[in-house]
């Protein structure tokens, strides 16, 4: 038997197109090899490749959206070849762009991304209220609270939000990270979030180290 | 020598009296903050005669801000050469949806979006649109979208176009450069697909991409032909709107640039060459440096702003590409809007390599932005232009 798990990765990697992926994906459930073998030593693999390109600065955004396209097609299909099969969840994720900045590109990119990364992701759109934030952490138990702004006007928001989340006493199991042009480590440090992402993959990565064990 | 010989200067790396400095005050919400802090209105208000269309009487109406003058600095559009290079007709902007907090909206440009509603929340205008979808998705929706991008259209001209006047006034005018402002082939774009499904394009319907940059390409030309051919030198400036970056870095690959952009930017430039039009800058935010040799490539001969959050820096930029590149901002905007020792520094960190090597306007590194205030912005303004004088 050939490695197709391999050569489902390296496609994604290199970027091949969505048709040749596809065939690799017949090939492996052909094969019969496991819903959660091919997502994890393929498809996630593949990801992780792209991720990798991208830190390096030989990928850019254009090749990370095309990749994310490329990883939701195939997930498509696998689910629907899955069966009784489930693939394991990566974490939990509550996501959400700050009140008063309307911004969702950015969020959008890392929601994409960490889906793909196999995480559940709760979008709660833009322009979100803090309590809102709070209640959801509250509700979901989420291992990641990802806050977005882009504008340096929103800064004051995120500062509120983790404010909150100290008072419902809700802070002290879950990691905050927060993303987005205005924000920077420093930033983070004084308000008192985990991480502050310059970018998807740097969000997805932090995410990964955020679920609880 | 005036401000316009002097930005001329700048841009061509050849002395002047004091480094020019040019802002963009587009961001309403602090021309507004500033009033409320004190910035006379009377001097910063433009106002002028406009013709009313039922009788022959002219009627005094607000225009805008002319905050430049009042600041001392340069506006850096200046005149700029009435093209219009957008869809025509436009789409009728109407608003479809509303609740308390938001208002939905069919834009201009076809696509549609929701802001916040005014009184619904501070710095309304400062925030940009959330835009739910764009005009074109697909080569359907292309097609039909190109019959409204008709460069012989002769809509894009003022009804008075009228080569002598122009030239006339160009001659006079001295405040500021002669533009001619075009947007580049990415921000053309991501505004008519949205930047994911833009930039998805790009790998997923490649003939689609080249299409749309091949009418791009004759858009641009065949639209401008007139006022270039007619002009030539006496436009001083191309502004080249694209914002294709982000801080990670440009948001397609110099592989996708160099592909797909490359060869349609060499005849754009070409024929303003020609016309003897040399002083083209590209408007990107975002790190643009993995592709600042590709620019250069394209025949664009000048960038703003610089953003530093990004991580631009207006030195290296200088030492790596020299006189290839006359530069414009990239003073920190967060740190010149705290004033005092850090506004200082800031501007003391930058200024003496670019007044030593030339071919720089000062400003920073975007708009002059909301969290400004009046007397920040006023202590700026005085430090900087003592500091642009060159002994």
């Amino acid at each position: 038997m050939t490695d197709v798990l391999g050569d489902i990765a390296a496609a994604i990697g290199k970027l091949d197109s969505a048709n040749n992926t596809k065939a690799l994906l017949a090939i492996a459930i052909f094969q019969g090899v496991s819903a959660t073998d091919i997502a994890e030593r393929g498809i996630r693999r593949g990801l992780e490749i792209v991720g990798q390109k991208y830190e390096a600065g030989e990928y850019f955004l254009s090749e990370l959206l095309y990749a994310g396209s490329l990883v939701s097609d195939l997930f498509e299909i696998l689910k629907s070849v899955m069966k009784n099969q489930q693939l394991e969840r990566k974490g939990v994720i509550v996501l959400g762009t700050v009140r008063g900045d309307i911004h969702d590109i950015g969020k959008n990119i890392f929601k994409l991304m960490a889906e793909s990364a196999g995480f559940m992701v709760e979008d709660l759109g833009v322009d979100v209220d803090p309590e809102r934030f709070v209640q959801e952490s509250k509700r979901l138990r989420p291992d990641t609270l990802g806050l977005s702004c882009l504008l340096t006007t929103g800064l004051p928001e995120i500062e509120v939000v983790t404010e909150m989340l100290n008072q419902a006493k809700t802070r002290s199991d879950l990691k905050v990270l927060i993303g987005g042009n205005a924000v920077t480590k420093e930033f983070a440090q004084q308000v008192g979030a985990d991480a502050a992402a310059f970018d998807a993959i740097q969000g997805v990565e932090f995410c990964r180290g955020a679920i609880r064990k | 020598m005036t401000p316009r010989e002097s930005m001329k200067k700048a841009m061509d790396f050849q002395p002047v009296d004091a480094v020019p400095w040019a802002e963009e005050f587009g961001a309403v919400d602090t021309i507004t903050k500033f009033l409320s802090e004190g910035l006379p209105a009377q001097e910063v208000v433009d106002v002028d005669w406009e013709l009313e269309g039922y009788n022959l009487l002219n009627w005094p109406r607000f225009m805008g801000f002319d905050a430049n003058s009042y600041f001392g600095c340069i506006n850096l559009s200046g005149f700029m050469i009435p093209i219009d290079i957008g869809p025509i007709p436009r789409f009728r902007q109407r608003k479809t949806a509303e609740d308390s907090k938001y208002e939905e909206f069919i834009m201009q440009s076809g696509a549609r979006a929701r802001r916040f509603k005014k009184g619904a929340r501070a710095n309304v205008w400062y925030n940009m649109p959330q835009f739910y979808s764009f005009p074109v998705s697909d080569r359907t929706t292309w097609e039909r979208y190109k019959e409204r991008l008709n460069p012989e259209d002769p809509r894009r001209y003022p009804k008075d176009w009228d080569r002598d006047g122009y030239l006339e006034d160009i001659d006079q005018y001295q405040d500021g450069p002669v533009t001619l402002e075009i947007p580049g082939f990415y921000g053309f774009g991501a505004e008519l697909m949205g930047i994911p499904n833009f930039n998805l394009a790009f790998y997923r319907d490649t003939d689609l991409v080249e299409d749309i940059v091949s009418h791009w390409e004759y858009l641009m030309i065949e639209s401008t032909r007139e006022a270039v051919e007619t002009l030539k030198d006496r436009i001083d400036l191309v502004l080249w709107w694209e914002d294709m970056a982000e801080r990670h870095g440009p948001n397609i690959s110099p592989k996708l640039y160099k592909m797909f952009l490359l060869p349609h930017y060499k005849k754009v430039t070409e024929f303003f060459n020609k016309n003897k039009i040399h002083r083209i800058m590209m408007d990107s935010d975002g790190n643009t440096m993995p592709i600042l040799d590709l620019v250069i490539e394209a025949g664009i001969t000048g960038h703003l702003p610089l953003e530093v959050n990004a991580g631009m820096d207006v030195r290296t930029i200088r030492r790596q590409y020299g006189e290839k590149l006359f530069l414009t901002g990239n003073f920190d905007k967060r740190e010149i809007a705290k004033g005092g020792e850090a506004m200082r520094r800031e501007i003391d960190s930058k200024l003496p390599l670019m007044k030593q090597t030339g071919g720089y306007i000062a400003g920073l590194d975007h708009l002059v932005h909301v969290e400004f205030t009046l007397d920040k912005f006023k202590e700026y303004a005085n430090y900087l232009k003592e500091k642009l004088i060159i002994q």
